[in-house]
């Protein structure tokens, strides 16, 4: 089954609309789905043009298509476990919060948060991701346990921050402070960041450009060889952070 | 107002002698009479347990303290949110809530009257605003004294009535209800990076010990014919061990009061461990409840903990670095000057941690293995052992043995070799619970004398009907009914009016803080002593005339005036 959801025109079109019900599952039988614009709850139908395609018999079938104006739509796939949701354009922040399983396809950028929290599946953004990509909210101790986070373009500050498990690839550059209180996964930065990984305690983090500002609490640990985008690599291999008895790999391009 | 009349409640009030009667209950402007004229609205409960309004003797609910609690966990307020419905405000927070999340919360399971474990004197502006933003209970505030320079000067020259008259002076500037000596001397030391680790360690530069400031402490609280009695959070919090420095402090206690207890021990769970390290920790609630059934002038609660979520926050800064050192987690730690301190951080109690299971069931021990209701009161010591929300549940292990039997088969396996629990048959009956809930709190902090605690005529009108028919149910294989009983109220009645109904909050309210004034002699008065004024000036950052909290704090202040015998 595939539901194509495109958004009508709306008199303010700034005000952000939190869509946590827009995910595979509840395709399957609800007809009901609500979401808030600021802070009224509506119907999906009157703010979206919904048109459904196919049968489905299992979450699994169900492809969800968002076109028109969707940068301003949050929380799209909070909670999703099955199905395929493809963004044509930007998402807002929250994109896959707590996901477990399906996929998520943004042919746009992200905006902040994108994938917190996931447990599992995956999510492609082709273009760039906000702040917090793949990371904790607010005084959450565990980011990203599981799954794949791809990010074509650039990704914001924190990236990754308190990544536990799974993978995050950002092939673009990453602000300030990527994988800050990392404690397991993989994080590959295909560009530059400044300041990578500080207080990491465990997991391995890449970094192919220039790593900024590198902090002084990694020690030298070898040198390690790997294959990024199907080169070669020489990598200078650290252990750290030993600020903070941390047991991770941080590895940098020579 | 023509008043309020209860039908058909079943009775249980202890301290009115009445233990499960079928009677009505007459309620006229917040107070209860022998009867009403008809006209009367009448609130049949058709033979529902109907107990006093629940008093939580020591609780952390309001302060600045509470208040970091808060906003250092932001995925704490994140957990229990409920969204604006009626007169109810937003609420969020699950272990630390918004102050309306706790006063709803308290509200629902019948809680009536809070008691705030400690307040620092220097912040107890914010405290009182956070009070009148408890809008469902009337609070209290024990105020820590355990660090306080005065009272340990005093405490060194051994002169008692001069430690009184520092005690009197600052309860009745910062509006407070009685003395609290959290881990006494051991905040001082941990300025200096230390702590106390037996009742006669000495304090640096003040050459004291902690026995010599409780004993001192107590006989000033004598002094001032206080409500309470000096409210006493043991040194060596959570040390495996560190029964034996409770029991010497409990050896420490003399008897001078006819009235109530002289000595009130709080979370007692936490100072009553065996053993040496984390890894032979073993229960010492036998030994505990030994000297407290042979002393009926001390009592104690339970702090009981729960599994799950929660933080710990306490004005004994160097047991929060402990536990810090333990989780490597976030942490707070925070002084206040010539006072006290605290900490505060997050915790997970895990059933598949042996010692965490050990410390839950020295809890239940204490309680069961107290002979007298009266020595034993219920608390979590909210949220350090647990949000009190989980008091229905505790209420209920209490109850059943059949409940302890089925959570034994979750924890760990080994925690029976290290606790008598699984051994002990007793079962608390519906009257032991109302003294463990209400009335023991009553008698224990002095509040009978401004009518709470009880249902006879001239009382407060505060009650708490639970939708639970004792005749009907056996607490001890129906365990699942007490605590969805205890979670809710029929209805909660606050000073003759119904707050809360079927779990939900039906009006605004309007608290009372409640503070103690002990009148002094002329010559006691700190006001006018030149050496507490010069001194005040010389250590404090703030003056002495800006230090008094103002009445304009306590909007609608219960002040309890006593004559000192100084």
């Amino acid at each position: 089954m595939r539901v194509i959801l495109k958004t009508r025109p709306r008199a303010k079109p700034k005000i952000p609309i939190e869509a946590e019900e827009i995910i595979p599952q509840n395709f399957l039988r609800r007809n009901d789905i609500r979401v808030f614009e600021g802070n009224k709850e509506r119907a999906l139908d009157d703010l979206f043009f919904i048109t459904t395609e196919g049968p489905a018999v299992s979450p699994d079938q169900v492809e969800v298509i968002l076109t028109g104006d969707t940068g301003v739509i949050k929380r799209v796939g909070e909670y999703m476990n099955a199905g395929r949701i493809i963004v044509e354009g930007d998402i807002g922040m929250h994109c896959g919060n707590f996901m477990s399983a399906g996929e998520i396809l943004i042919r746009g950028n992200a905006d902040a948060w994108l994938g917190r929290e996931m447990r599992g599946g995956r999510i492609l953004c082709e273009g760039n991701a906000g702040h917090y990509c793949a990371a904790g909210y607010r005084g959450e101790k565990r980011g990203m346990r599981g799954g794949t986070v791809e990010v074509k373009g650039n990704a914001g500050d924190f990236t990754a921050e308190y990544l536990s498990g799974g993978e995050v690839t950002i092939h673009g550059n990453c602000g300030d402070l990527p994988g800050v209180e990392m404690r397991g996964g993989t994080l590959v930065i295909g560009g530059d960041c400044s300041r990578p990984c500080g207080n990491m305690t465990g997991g391995t983090c890449m970094v192919f450009g220039q790593a900024h500002q590198f902090l002084p609490t990694f020690r030298k640990n070898g040198i390690e060889d790997t294959v990024y985008a199907g080169k070669h690599c020489r990598m200078n291999a650290f252990r750290g952070d030993v600020a903070n008895r941390g047991k991770g790999t941080l590895l940098v391009r020579m | 107002m023509p008043g309020l009349l209860i039908k058909n409640a079943f009775v249980i009030d202890p301290l009115s002698g009445v233990k499960g009667e079928v009677m009505d209950i007459a309620i006229r402007d917040g107070k209860i009479v022998e009867d009403v004229p008809s006209g009367a609205e009448i609130i049949d409960v058709r033979g529902c347990l109907t107990l006093p309004g629940g008093i939580d003797s020591h609780s952390h609910v309001c302060g600045t303290k509470v208040n970091f609690g808060r906003y250092m966990s932001p995925e704490d307020m994140r957990a229990g949110r409920t969204a604006r419905k009626g007169v109810m405000h937003v609420t969020s927070g699950y272990s630390v809530p918004t102050t309306f999340g706790n006063s709803y919360r308290y509200s629902t399971m019948g809680y009536t009257t809070i008691l705030e474990g400690a307040m620092a004197p220097l912040e107890a502006r914010h405290t009182h605003e956070e009070f009148t933003a408890t809008p469902h209970q009337d609070m209290l505030a024990n105020t820590l004294f355990d660090g306080n320079w005065s009272i340990m000067d005093a405490v060194r020259e051994k002169d008692v009535k001069r430690a009184a008259a520092v005690v009197a002076w600052t309860l009745a500037a910062v509006k407070g209800f009685a003395i609290k000596l959290t881990n006494p001397g051991g905040t001082e030391a941990w300025g200096w990076g230390g702590d106390m680790s037996s009742v006669h360690d000495t304090v640096p530069n003040f050459d004291v010990s902690p026995a010599e400031i409780i004993s001192t402490m107590i006989k000033a609280n004598e002094l001032l014919n206080l409500p309470h009695s000096v409210h006493l959070h043991c040194n060596n919090l959570g040390v495996p061990g560190n029964y034996r420095t409770t029991l010497n402090t409990i050896g420490l206690a003399p008897d001078l009061n006819k009235e109530r207890q002289s000595l009130y021990l709080t979370h007692v769970q936490f100072h009553s461990y065996g053993g040496t390290t984390w890894r032979d920790i073993c229960s010492k609630s036998e030994d505990i409840t030994m000297a407290i059934n042979s002393r009926p002038h001390v009592v104690m609660d339970m702090g009981q903990i729960m599994f799950g979520r929660t933080t710990t926050m306490t004005a004994d800064g160097p047991m929060e670095f402990k536990l810090y050192k333990l989780h490597h987690n976030k942490w707070s730690n925070h002084d206040v000057e010539l006072e006290t301190g605290s900490g505060i951080i997050p915790v997970y109690y895990s059933r598949k941690s042996l010692v965490n299971c050990v410390m839950w069931a020295i809890g239940l021990e204490l309680a069961l293995l107290t002979k007298n209701p009266w020595q034993c009161l219920l608390s979590t010591d909210s949220p350090n052992g647990a949000p009190f929300v989980k008091y229905p549940e505790i209420i209920a292990l209490l109850m059943s043995r059949k409940f302890r039997e089925n959570e034994r088969k979750m924890i760990d396996q080994r925690t029976e070799h290290f606790v008598p629990l699984f051994a002990i048959d007793r079962e608390l009956d519906w009257y032991e619970i109302a003294v463990m809930t209400r009335a023991g709190q009553a008698k224990a902090l002095g509040l009978t004398r401004i009518g709470k605690g009880y249902l006879s005529p001239g009382a407060e009108a505060d009650v708490a009907i639970y939708p639970i028919k004792p005749g009907e149910i056996d607490p001890s294989v129906d365990y699942q009914q007490v605590v969805a009983g205890f979670s809710r109220t029929l209805h909660t009645i606050k000073r003759g009016r119904v707050v809360a109904r079927d779990g939900e909050v039906v009006v605004e309210g309007a608290n009372s803080t409640i503070w103690s004034r002990a009148h002094v002699p002329p010559e006691y008065d700190m006001g006018k002593d030149p050496e507490f004024i010069k001194k005040f000036e010389q250590y404090y950052t703030v003056r002495m005339n800006n230090y008094p909290v103002q009445d304009v704090y306590l909007p609608r202040g219960i002040r309890i005036e006593t004559e000192a015998s100084l």
